[in-house]
């Protein structure tokens, strides 16, 4: 309780914590002799000087207040430039998600500046795909942001399909659709569990990543690979699920919120967890829309912004779902909202198994999708087409897009320019976690360095998005 | 019983009654860490053996136990392939069921050989382009 | 704020309600069975399209497959793929070289996909980490060796897998 007192104590008392700030310098000076070698002073002139008095040592006057008064202020004469320390946080800090490398400057144990320094990533993902095929491309795009694989690779095809001015078959859409609402519960159950282990809760995140792991098979079944699945392409998706996969896909969501209770009661309600996150990381809304912040970041300020909303892509305007809106924009209401996100996913992933349609899974144009296997060695014509697609691939008329996704983490967006030949002239990449890192110094400054670590944790970064 | 765990504990005196008295146990929790009891799916022709108890929960339920002449040199990739798909879940039926495909020019299995002798080196499958340069020979005169 | 909130704040902080709550959560969860596995002796899940390390095939009568179209070196993202071909002695068409650095590759599926004549796939093994970076600089010799070695695998995959492809 004592310690709950005095943390309470130095936040809501500024003038309380540069005392403690004070003390802390006071101590630094005195120690200023080490034995390191840097900044070693000497005696000289000027201080000796100030000695220069009549001092009687007897043991009457040491006993006498005003001679140790007159001591202690000469020594305080010898701190009088006191700087701020500097820290390097990252990039190998375990809290730093990735490679985040964060130079704070620190007054005491408050943040003056936050600096992100970002770039320990940096793939050339964009320039690589101006030397790629739309095929060859794909691939990059679940690197990207590494944790909602299939939600990049969605963005992507749907840039490509609205440049080839092309639809895709009603099942190919819930197929994303059910897949893109895993991959957010992929992406928040990674959020909330590292979130939670950086503030000192491991459990939770224990506990999710089993889950996590349930999901992945799901990938790796639909798939073949449990991360970067290269499933959605331009035109559908590349196979159809398997039998038995929309069975145990129902069963894991009828079960997983029970799992989101039990971390409830875990957090939710907790005092630590709560001490920790609220009034923390505070983004007033004209802020989160002055920095751009999109997703979760913006919607925990109180701003009901959801592209799959406002302009639904592939299955979302066929099925229901709500937005969660927090009130007061901190780390709390954000976690708040995440949970509830992941709830209205399974709602989404239940609607989607009981609509889904059956048919064709990826369009019918010979000229963008390759033909099936059989069809490839039965037929002449399409074996061209095959030959034409894996080696040329598909040219993309003349044009400029931008097209934008409701990713977990907020809006990803891809700008692709076309001009006419089958690589793209170029693609910018517009990442959401970008915009959140920026604001880390808005957000941040002011803060105790312990809050730091809460504020990456509920800002969602991942690098490879970042860093690109 | 069921209520206060005892059928656990009786269950504990089967495992290691199963598994051929104390000190077989003993060499089998040694070897595989662990302590099963199951029944005998199969054996490979390399002295592994596949075991399958449905009541432990889907991922434990088939296991292997590894010939134990390696000791504790076991990897996990000296499952052979046909028994990779039966082991991974991929088929309910074992091969000693449905016999795998066989052509004469199948190799055998080997484990990963990384950090041996017999370690893969890799080497190039055409004649050199280029040859380096053979200084003539000076006559003798 | 009415009284009921009041005193039901003032419970939860008095006697810890919360934190006893979480604590029940974490009991409930010792005593249930670990979902963890035993790895090497057994194994998680697999699906018959699972993309692991790279095997040339053969057709059943022994020839090699592959006939050096290079759409898998085309199609390559990483371009991880080097094919070199001439002419044998019996007038077809075959490789010389064909090497794939394992290094590069990033798993896409791609070759096996481009693959016309399903010479080139994505085996099932995925345990062949190794100590060097040279000893996954694959030849085709370590190629063909690994098709020959999973074969009876592939070739289930292939058919469990084949309504869908």
């Amino acid at each position: 309780m004592a310690s709950v007192l005095g943390m309470n104590l130095c936040r809501r008392s500024p003038a309380f914590a540069k005392h403690l700030g004070l003390l802390g310098t006071t101590n630094l000076a005195n120690c200023s002799n080490q034995k390191r070698g840097a900044h070693r002073w000497y005696p000289d002139v000027n201080w000796l000087k100030q000695y220069d008095t009549p001092v009687l040592y007897n043991e009457r006057h040491l006993a006498d207040e005003d001679g140790l008064e007159k001591y202690e202020e000469r020594q305080q004469l010898l701190e009088k430039d006191v700087k701020n320390l500097f820290l390097n946080f990252g990039p190998q800090h375990p809290a730093a998600h990735g490679v985040l490398r964060l130079v704070l400057e620190l007054d005491g144990e408050l943040v003056l500046r936050a600096d992100p320094h970002i770039g320990l990533l940096h793939r050339g993902t964009e320039k690589l795909i101006e030397y790629k095929t739309y095929t060859q491309a794909l691939p990059y795009f679940d690197r990207l942001d590494y944790v909602s694989m299939m939600c990049n690779e969605q963005c992507y095809s749907l840039a490509v399909e609205k440049l080839l001015n092309i639809d895709v078959p009603l099942r190919a859409k819930y197929i994303r659709t059910l897949f893109a609402e895993i991959t957010r519960i992929l992406n928040h159950i990674m959020a909330v569990g590292t979130h939670a282990l950086d503030i000192g809760a491991i459990t939770p995140f224990f506990w999710l990543f089993e889950e996590r792991e349930k999901m992945m098979e799901f990938y790796e079944r639909v798939s073949g690979a449990r991360m970067h699945a290269a499933y959605i392409r331009p035109g559908g998706v590349s196979l159809d699920m398997p039998l038995g996969l929309m069975d145990d896909i129902y069963d894991f969501a009828a079960k997983f919120n029970e799992r989101l209770d039990e971390t409830e009661d875990l957090l939710t309600n907790n005092r630590i967890w709560r001490q920790r996150t609220i009034d923390i990381g505070l983004v007033t809304a004209e802020d989160a829309l002055n920095y751009g912040f999109s997703g979760v970041m913006l919607r925990g300020s109180g701003i009901k912004w959801d592209l799959r909303k406002t302009q639904p892509y592939d299955a979302y305007d066929k099925v229901d779902f709500d937005v969660p809106v927090g009130v007061n924009g901190d780390c709390f209401d954000r976690y708040l909202c995440r949970l509830e996100e992941m709830r209205q996913s399974l709602r989404i992933i239940e609607q989607c198994l009981n609509q889904m349609p059956s048919g064709d899974v990826k369009t019918d144009d010979a000229k963008i999708t390759p033909p099936s296997r059989t069809e490839m060695k039965t037929s002449m014509e399409a074996i061209i087409h095959h030959f034409k697609l894996f080696s040329q691939g598909y040219t993309v008329p003349a044009g400029v897009t931008y097209t934008a996704i409701e990713a977990p983490k907020g809006e990803f967006g891809v700008y692709l320019i076309s001009d006419g030949s089958s690589k793209p002239y170029r693609c910018k990449i517009k990442a959401p976690g970008f915009a959140h890192l920026a604001a880390l110094d808005k957000i941040g400054r002011g803060s105790f360095l312990a809050d730091i670590v809460a504020i990456i944790g509920t800002l969602d970064v991942v690098f490879g998005e970042i860093d690109r | 019983m069921s209520y206060f765990g005892v059928d656990k504990v009786l269950k504990i005196f089967k495992i290691i009654r199963a598994n051929g008295g104390i000190f077989k146990s003993y060499r089998k929790m040694y070897l595989y860490d662990e302590l099963k009891i199951g029944k005998l799916i199969g054996e490979d022709k390399y002295g592994n053996k596949y075991y399958e108890n449905n009541e432990y929960f889907y991922g434990r339920n088939r296991w292997i136990e590894y010939n134990p002449k390696h000791n504790l040199e076991y990897d996990g990739s000296m499952v052979p392939a046909e028994w990779f798909g039966w082991l991974h879940y991929k088929t309910d039926t074992p091969p000693t069921v449905k016999p795998p495909v066989q052509y004469k020019w199948l190799v055998d299995h080997t484990d990963n050989k990384t950090g041996t002798p017999d370690q893969y080196v890799p080497f190039t499958t055409t004649p050199q382009k280029i040859q380096s340069w053979v200084p003539p020979k000076a006559k003798k005169p | 704020m009415a009284w009921k909130d009041i005193t039901d704040r003032a419970a939860t902080t008095i006697f810890f309600s919360e934190i006893f709550r979480g604590m029940g959560v974490a009991l409930a969860q010792m005593l249930k069975e670990p979902a963890t596995i035993n790895y090497p002796f057994e194994k998680g899940p697999l699906s018959p399209r699972f993309r692991g390390e790279h095997a040339l095939r053969r057709y059943p009568s022994g020839e090699e497959r592959c006939i050096a179209c290079k759409l898998c070196e085309a199609i390559c993202p990483a371009q991880a793929i080097t094919i070199e071909a001439e002419t044998r002695a019996d007038g077809s068409r075959r490789t010389t070289r064909y090497d794939i650095d394992m290094t590069k590759c990033i798993y896409c599926g791609f070759c096996q996909e481009a693959c016309p004549v399903d010479a080139i796939v994505e085996g099932p093994n995925f345990e062949f980490s190794t100590e060097t970076h040279e000893e996954l600089l694959y030849n085709k010799d370590k190629l063909l060796n690994n098709g020959d070695k999973w074969e009876p695998e592939i070739a289930a995959n292939i058919e469990a897998d084949h309504l869908y492809r």
